[in-house]
């Protein structure tokens, strides 16, 4: 059988693109700012990624730490040796109190031991020194390197010698920060760092003598599910120790880029979605503007089949150069975005542009593409060659209701399979591309049924209007009427434009509540003013006088965070004693010291998980505990606890679990393990942990004035690492913000293409109004009637809709969505002037047309 | 569906036979009877004016003979095959092998080169390996209604006048047994209409076609050996004439063709 052949169908579709290059130029627009918001948000954001997870990783100086109660037995160290032959690295830290003395003084002094191999400690974040020099140096043989309270509390300088143990040591450099300060433990008294040799050579480490020992281990890859599988593989040989990964390290962090991720995974997908709402518009303008090519071949004998082979040919030409278009300038995103950044935020994300993303990005744009222009595609069966004929082509009135009804039920089969077609379509680009599978899935299906809801809304919305219309039709001035009237014109795609521009604005709406909600968070985790200096064992008459000393110091900032802590023994956990206990991944020794503090109300940076937390002037033994502990210990909201807290006899404490809390690690509360109300406590003795922020260089000023006045309160630096948290946060707000902005910037570019893409089938109406005597003005005015009502319409289903999905994914996410009146209603003025100058721009053009041009061409 | 559509043609069955056929369409709310009970046989090689006012229904009558839309009732049988109740695919088919259709505004692709326009239906229709032959009679087409130097120009480029007869050329390609011309000379000047006119029979007369012309034109209608008057839907007057024109006799300006 003969049939158009594919040469015939490329010269006819590319003909047809090229006598309609402006057009074309929309649709191309729209499939290339997808597919470069798609390849641009997705490279640049999992670059990103990358990068700060290195840096969050130097918080814990490691990928996952081990924290030993014991010494591992000689099969575990084997398996430990069996870990490190497959590429992953590992290395002892060891950390104990000890007594150090000037070599030529006898007044002892507390000091924080901690020894490491400096050949391999840190895998992740420097040691910083002063002298500046490499850790190596400072540290083995003789050298070790000190904190600055030691020198001052021991009036020593750098290159002066101590005793420690048996060792005399020389300090050789002066410890600034170290990347896993705020992980380690918060021990008392000043730092020395040293090698494990230079320990052993104290001879400080006997057996029975309280050090504590983290393995520190490193894998040759970056990702997150080899983290999760050594993790378990931990757990498994060291059943006794505390293995944590650095995700868990930083809450804060990971909690931020794990959000982060999900909604940028969400912003590119939007934009690719927009793309192809805008090529289908465009589509479909187009193929109703070839309706009378389509009708003239099939009355020459083309069947359907021929003719969709050239309008296939050229949305496949069309994907194809948007993706080519689209790929290009999402790697120029790529590539120019980390340089604005590096100014910025003064870090480089490290870039790889894989010829696997450009080669995805290039199949999106062209498989979005043929989806969505599968819809107006399949119309194409249904384009009757009568149409030369009779313009009406309302369809038989078919007597049998039945044959009416079957006709119609065809058709539409055809377009229902066509949207499940795209409905699949989308979930497998979706769950391909997409970090995270969830928000894949969970958009694909809320893409549809939003959509299908659009739709409905739109039909039953234009229905009201053309009702409301009917009746006021007298009573309404010529301008409002044919402006209205437009809407629901036969042939005017209202219900299809009000459907993609609502979906747009909800789309583009749901980024910026979402993003926006992030960063609000997000600001909340990098005040300036979160404590990065900690105060270790203030006692109860020191802590007035500490309080007073620290609101004089000009270099503290913010609040004061003063928590008092009460050492504590676990006796029963529901009824059950301490011994007989199944602890998970827990030491039955832990029990032994649990810090306890007491709060009046829910601390800042904590988030109850479940159950309630308890308002001031509780009177029942109350206790709130981590997530993390909750599991270790097995116990829930209505669990009971039996504490031991110190006292002649034991003074034994019964307290409810009422919440199961997560706190963002930022603040002093976090340093205790369990939370409970004032009442239950109060009474008991306590000392006092302090959390103040001091300028990040003026530290060692705070320090020598608290030694001055309370020489046994020690002071933790981790500003440094606090610094580092900080930097990451912002850094991903601003991404977020970035990512967020330019994928509304797109939305907005295709919505407005739409939007214009129908404007150039109204040639005709111009021309007729104007023969009639209309005058520009004149028209202008009906067609920002029509636009403005248009986008009214659609920006209210839009925002209704995309405040509902602000709503569902920020609950996912476990962020608070609260009604941005403002923004809404900004955003609702902002879609209607929208339309309406986009309308006016499309239209320009048209509008200054001679109508003696136009009629010739008809 | 009433008809065998695979029925075989007989030498004494007529080239069109139209039997009580119904047309009624739904605009908007209320259904339009357009027509209502035609029944009329055209014989091969006759030429027949359907003429009639604007809204009579004759436009209705032409689409449902080319298949271009299905009636609501009646059927339309084209040398043998009942075409009514066709698949759409199937009927392009027969379309395409039947008829040659002239509009009243050309209807060419604008995408398309005159001599491509002419070639589409044979390119649609004719087996691949005939394409060569093809375009070679296409080229002869085109010289033969005058435009053989304009096959390159796209229909932007040419007049209405020559646009009509490009779509000529384009109605005779495939040497269909039947050519149905809808108000053929409708959008053109005197001058013009009656160039349109006299290509349209000369080409008619040589190709031996059956040639049915919808038209409101008495001057036009004057031409046909046939009248059907159509008013309401309905045929009122089927009056058979005696032709004389010299022209169809003496022409000899144009070609043979192949």
């Amino acid at each position: 059988m003969a049939a158009l052949s594919w040469t015939t169908a490329a010269r006819i579709a590319s003909r047809e693109l090229r006598s309609s290059r402006g057009k074309f130029f929309f649709v191309i627009l729209s499939v290339a700012i997808g597919v470069a918001a798609l390849t641009g948000v997705r490279g640049f954001s999992s670059a990103f990624r990358r990068t700060l997870m290195v840096r969050a990783r130097s918080i814990l100086a490691a990928d996952l730490s081990a924290r030993m109660f014991q010494q591992p037995d000689a099969l575990q160290v084997a398996q430990l040796h069996a870990i490190s032959s497959n590429g992953v690295r590992m290395t002892p830290v060891t950390e104990m109190s000890g007594m150090a003395t000037a070599y030529n003084s006898l007044d002892p002094l507390l000091v924080s031991l901690k020894a490491i191999d400096p050949s391999a400690y840190p895998f992740y974040g420097t040691v910083d020194l002063q002298p500046a020099m490499p850790l190596q140096q400072a540290v083995g043989g003789d050298n070790v390197a000190v904190g600055e309270d030691l020198l001052i509390r021991l009036k020593l300088h750098v290159g002066d010698r101590i005793q420690l143990g048996d060792a005399v040591l020389h300090v050789a450099a002066l410890v600034l920060s170290e990347p896993d300060r705020l992980s380690g433990s918060f021990a008392a008294g000043p730092r020395i760092l040293m090698t494990l040799q230079q320990l052993e050579s104290t001879h400080l480490l006997a057996p029975g003598s309280r050090a504590g020992q983290r393995y520190l281990f490193q894998l040759p890859t970056r990702d997150d599910r080899t983290v999760a599988k050594l993790k378990t593989q931990l757990e498994g040989i060291l059943p006794e120790a505390q293995v944590t990964d650095y995700r868990e390290t930083n809450p804060a962090v990971t909690m931020a880029l794990d959000r982060a991720t999900g909604i940028l995974s969400l912003v590119s997908l939007v934009a690719l979605v927009l793309g192809a709402v805008g090529v289908a518009m465009a589509m479909r303008t187009h193929l109703l503007q070839r309706m009378d090519s389509i009708a003239i071949m099939k009355s020459m004998g083309a069947r359907s089949s021929h003719v969709l082979r050239i309008y296939l040919i050229q949305t496949l030409l069309l994907g194809l150069a948007g993706g080519v278009l689209g790929v290009a300038l999402g790697v120029g995103v790529q590539l120019l975005l980390p340089l604005l950044l590096a100014k910025l935020l003064g870090i480089t994300p490290e870039l790889h542009i894989a010829a696997s993303a450009i080669v995805a990005g290039l199949a999106t744009g062209l498989l979005t593409t043929l989806l969505f222009t599968m819809p107006p595609l399949l119309d194409i069966r249904n384009v009757r060659p009568i149409l030369i004929l009779r313009r009406t082509v309302e369809d038989n009135a078919d007597d049998s209701a039945i044959g009416g009804l079957m006709a119609k039920v065809r058709r539409s089969g055809a377009q229902i399979v066509a949207g499940i077609v795209i409905a699949a379509g989308i979930t497998l680009i979706a769950t391909t591309l997409s970090d995270s599978k969830d928000v894949g899935r969970v958009f694909a299906l809320g893409l549809g049924g939003v959509l299908l809801v659009l739709v409905i809304t739109s039909t039953v919305v234009l229905a009201l209007l053309r009702r409301l219309l009917n009746r006021t039709r007298g009573s309404l001035r010529p301008v409002v009427r044919h402006g209205l009237a437009n809407l629901y014109r036969p042939g005017n795609p209202s219900a299809a434009l009000l459907a993609a521009v609502g979906l747009g604005v909800m789309q583009i709406a749901a980024v910026f509540f979402l993003s926006h909600a992030l960063v609000k968070e997000l600001n909340l985790s990098t005040q300036p003013t979160l404590p990065n200096v900690f105060l270790i064992d203030v006692s109860p008459s020191e802590i007035d006088g500490v309080r007073a000393l620290l609101a004089k110091q000009p270099t503290v900032h913010g609040t004061v965070e003063i928590l008092p802590v009460i050492s504590s023994r676990i006796l029963k956990v529901d009824g059950t004693p301490a011994a007989q206990l199944k602890l998970q991944n827990y030491p039955k020794r832990m029990l032994q010291t649990a810090s306890l503090t007491w709060v009046d109300e829910m601390p800042p940076g904590t988030r109850v998980v479940k159950g309630i937390f308890w308002h001031t002037g509780e009177q029942h033994a109350q206790v709130a505990i981590g997530e993390r502990m909750a599991e270790r210990l097995h116990v829930g909201v209505g669990s009971r606890i039996l504490f031991a807290a110190p006292g002649a006899p034991d003074h034994p404490v019964d307290a409810e679990v009422t919440a199961i809390i997560k706190s963002d690690g930022q603040h002093v509360w976090s340093r205790a393990e369990f939370l409970l109300n004032r009442s239950a406590l109060a009474s008991l003795p306590m000392v006092y942990y302090g959390g103040v922020h001091a300028d990040m260089d003026r530290v060692g000023e705070l320090q020598r004035e608290l030694f001055a006045k309370y020489p046994t309160v020690t002071v933790v630096n981790v500003a440094q690492a606090m610094e580092t948290l900080r930097n990451v946060l912002q850094q991903v707000s601003l991404v977020v913000q970035f990512l967020a902005g330019f994928s509304i910037f797109a939305g907005l570019v295709i919505l407005a293409s739409a939007i214009a893409g129908t404007r150039y089938r109204r040639i005709r109406e111009v021309v007729v109004l104007k023969t009639l005597g209309a005058t520009r003005s004149r028209i202008a005015a009906i067609f920002s009637i029509e636009f403005a009502t248009l986008g009214l319409i659609a920006g209210f289903v839009g925002l209704v809709f995309a405040n509902l999905t602000a709503r569902v994914v920020l609950r996912q996410l476990d962020l608070d969505y609260h009604f941005l009146a403002l923004a809404n209603l900004l955003s609702l003025l902002g879609v209607a002037a929208l339309t309406v100058v986009t309308g006016w721009l499309a239209s320009f053009r048209v509008l200054g047309q001679k109508p003696l041009e136009v009629l010739r061409e008809e | 569906m009433s008809a065998n559509p695979e029925h075989t043609l007989t030498p004494a069955e007529p080239s069109i036979r139209v039997s009580d056929l119904t047309k009624s369409i739904r605009n908007g709310t209320r259904t339009v009877q357009i027509l209502r009970g035609i029944s009329f046989d055209v014989a091969a090689g006759e030429f027949v004016a359907i003429v009639g006012s604007s809204g009579s229904g004759k436009s209705t009558l032409l689409g449902l003979l080319a298949g271009l839309d299905t009636p609501t009732t009646g059927s339309v049988t084209l040398d043998g095959t009942a075409i009514s109740y066709l698949p759409e695919d199937r009927l392009a088919e027969v379309r395409g092998r039947l008829i040659g259709f002239v509009f009243q505004s050309y209807q060419l692709i604008p995408t398309l080169t005159a001599l491509e326009n002419v070639l589409l239906p044979h390119e649609l229709n004719a087996p691949a390996k005939e394409q060569a032959a093809g375009l070679q009679r296409a080229k002869e087409l085109l010289a033969a209604v005058g435009l053989a130097e304009r096959g390159d120009h796209y229909p932007v480029q040419l007049s209405g006048g020559e646009q009509q007869r490009v779509a000529l050329a384009r109605a005779f390609i495939l040497r269909p047994p039947i050519v149905l011309a809808d108000e053929p000379t409708g959008n053109l000047d005197s001058k013009n209409g009656e160039q349109v006119m006299q290509l349209l029979l000369d080409l008619n007369r040589r190709e031996g076609t059956t040639l049915v012309l919808v038209t409101h034109d008495p001057a036009v209608a004057a031409h046909a050996g046939r009248i059907l008057t159509v008013r309401d839907g309905e045929v009122v007057h089927d009056e058979r004439r005696v032709v004389h024109d010299e022209r169809r006799q003496t022409d000899t300006t144009l070609p043979e063709l192949v």
